[in-house]
Order: C-alpha cells, then structure tokens, then sequence
C-alpha cells in the first residue's frame, strides 16, 4: 500500500463515528448554516451593510471551524489541502467542468445573451478575475468541503447521500436566486463527489473560480441577477 | 473522539448558539430603533367628509415639526407638516410649543364609507430609508347621507 493510499486510510478513519458523534456533528453543520444565513439574510441587510456586523458571525463560525478541527484531531492534509492527489482530483473535475461550461454556453446562446469574458470584474485583467475568484472559492470549499462535507460523512458516510446533504445546503446559502441554487446544487454535487474521492481543496477552489468565470461570461446578469444572495437580492 | 473532546464541542456550540441568539437580538432592537421614532406622540382627533385633524409631537426633538401623509382607503391622499396651531397640546404638557397640528382638507371622493389613516414619515440611514409610523387610530367617515364625522375606533 503507498503512502498516499495509507494517509487516506487515516482520514477515514478520523470519520468513523458513533450515535452521539453523528448527533454532533450534524449540530456543527446547522451551527455554521445558521451563522452564514445570519450574515447574508440578517447582518448584511438589516445592520444597514456594517461590515463589522456581518464580520461577527463569520469569524465565530471560523472560530468554532478551527476549534473543531483541533478537537478531532484533523490535520491541513485531512481537509484537502495538499498536492499529492492534485492530478487525481484534476482528472476527475475535468469532464464534468467541460460539460457544465458546454451547457452554460448552451443556455446562454438559448437566452439571447452575448458571451463576455470580461464581464466579471469589469477592469481587472482576466488573471486578476481568476486570482481573486480563486482565493474565494478556497474559502467557499474549504468550508463546504473541508467542514460541511467531512461532518456530512460523519452524519450519513461517505457516498450519495452525504454528497446531496452537502449540494443541498450549498445551493440553500444562495437562496433566492433561483439560477444561482440551480447552479450551486449542480457544482456542491460535483465537487462533493470528487472531494470525497480526492480531497483537494486547492483544485476545487480553482474549479470554483473557472466555473464562476464562465457562469458570469456565458449567462446574462439578468438571469443570475449580479449574484446576489439573501435579502440583498431583493434590493 | 473522546468524551472530554465531545463535551468540549456541545459546550462551544451552546455557546456560540447564544452568541449568534444575542447578535441577533441587537441587531432587531437596533434596526427597530434606527427605522422607528420611540418618541413619536400623535392623535387622530377627527375625521369627516371636509377635513381629517389630529396632532403629531416628537418628544425626542420637541421643536422638530413632523412630516405626516393622509391615505384614505389605503391611497395617498397628501402630505404635510404638522405645524398647525393647537394650543392645546402645550397646555396639556405635550409639547412645548404650540404648532404641533395638522388638518387635511379631503379632496373629492366617491360616496359611502371610507378609512383616514395619518402616518407619521421617519427618515433614517441617512435618508436611504423612509418608514411611516401611523398616528393614533384610523378613523371611519361617511360622505353623503348624514354625513356624520367619524370617532376612534
């Protein structure tokens, strides 16, 4: 057996649980949903936009992220971030990424829309677009991934069901923008799957970030509505 | 996952849980002060098929006059300051001047029996909102017929 192939037999092990592990690790998944929806429903609109409010829920769900992972004991390695299974996690997003990019040139051409790879951050170098859709997509999947998606395997294994709880509550976060759920619930199903194969976070920031690009490109604004989320969507 | 981890975990959640629950309550209690006037007094004292009077008196700014909308039947009928003469209201305690009313005259409207709401506007978020906070209690009249002018109700 290789090393990468016993380093994974030791994450797996770090999610085996019992009944009350199981208990607990769905309340961390609802903990840290409730503290994103406070950000984007209720901090981010109601608090009139205060930064500092809306900073209050994400760091202490970051906060409690860190604790937890110290509590259990899981490693950066555990999490996906790593380069070993780089080329791993590569190979398996490259077909479905090529199809979604396919389908969204589709449906933008259906909806009348003009392809503009300019159109993300209207000004900034496409590199600059890329640079800066990577770091928030390392975050996005670290805690999708890295947290929600680890906790879901504790709560129901690895496998489907783990994979829709951790789409269905990526695709919930961007509610009610129905295009973005349509999209999120398709990309959280992608990159669930391949996580649980291949935990690489560094890959699937960058998938993250090219799948945004094309969405943003290919789609017209008026269809995914600036990407707006929570009751700024509204305003 | 060992005992001690776990119970540390359910503390931290409890914890954080009543973090979030306070955060919460500060927000709503301050949203609802920045989008509201808690010193808003007012009544509407009358309403017939002429005129819908009443007062209206911040007691926060008690030299402020207060911008008030009539709607009858839920349509926006008009707008002004309540800057009346109600001496009244002085004596009473209420304010410390006298200009505190207001009197709308109706404009023509169909026969038969309508709703006069005032409400009082409250500009906040540096003028990126206005709510209205309405006075006192609606009123009923009735044009045509006896023509009676309409009470509390």
């Amino acid at each position: 057996m290789n090393s990468v192939a016993k380093d994974e037999q030791r994450g797996d092990a770090r999610l085996m649980s019992d009944a009350g592990d199981r208990q607990l690790a769905a309340w961390e998944i609802a903990s840290i949903v409730s503290s994103v929806l406070i950000a984007e429903w209720i901090a981010a609109s109601v608090a009139g936009g205060s930064r500092l409010v809306v900073a209050i829920p994400i760091t202490l769900a970051l906060a409690f992220m860190i604790v937890s992972h110290r509590l259990r004991h899981e490693t950066l390695r555990d999490l996906g971030f790593r380069f070993d299974n780089f080329l791993q996690a590569v190979l398996l997003l490259l077909l479905p990424m090529v199809l979604v990019a396919v389908v969204c040139l589709v449906l933008g051409r259906w909806f009348g829309g003009q392809t503009n790879f300019q159109a993300w951050h209207a000004g900034t170098p496409i590199i600059g677009q890329l640079a800066l859709g990577f770091g928030w997509g390392l975050a996005q999947q670290y805690v999708l991934q890295g947290f929600i998606n680890r906790r879901a395997q504790l709560v129901l294994g690895k496998g489907w069901l783990s994979v829709l709880l951790v789409a269905a509550v990526f695709s919930a976060l961007h509610l009610p923008n129905v295009w973005l759920v349509v999209a999120t619930f398709t990309g959280g199903v992608i990159w669930a799957v391949v996580y649980q194969r291949a935990p690489n976070l560094f890959v699937l920031a960058v998938s993250h970030s090219l799948m945004t690009w094309v969405i943003v490109s290919t789609l017209p604004p008026s269809a995914l509505h600036h990407l707006r989320i929570g009751l700024k969507y509204f305003g | 996952m060992d005992t001690r981890s776990k119970s540390k975990l359910g503390h931290l959640l409890i914890a954080k849980s009543m973090a979030e629950a306070l955060l919460i309550a500060a927000v709503s209690v301050g949203f609802y002060f920045v989008t509201t006037n808690p010193y808003l007094r007012g009544v509407l004292d009358y309403a017939d098929n002429q005129t819908v009077a009443g007062w209206a008196v911040d007691e926060g700014q008690p030299a402020a006059r207060i911008e008030v909308q009539l709607y009858i039947d839920g349509i926006f009928v008009g707008d002004q300051a309540a800057a009346e003469f109600r001496p009244d209201l002085r004596a009473a305690k209420r304010a410390e001047d006298d200009w505190h009313g207001f009197v709308f005259r109706i404009p023509p409207i169909p026969p038969g029996e309508h709703e006069a709401r005032v409400y009082a506007t409250h500009v906040s978020g540096a003028g990126a909102r206005r709510t209205m906070q309405l006075i006192g209690k609606p009123l009923r009249f009735r044009i045509g017929g006896s023509d009676k002018g309409g009470a509390p109700r």
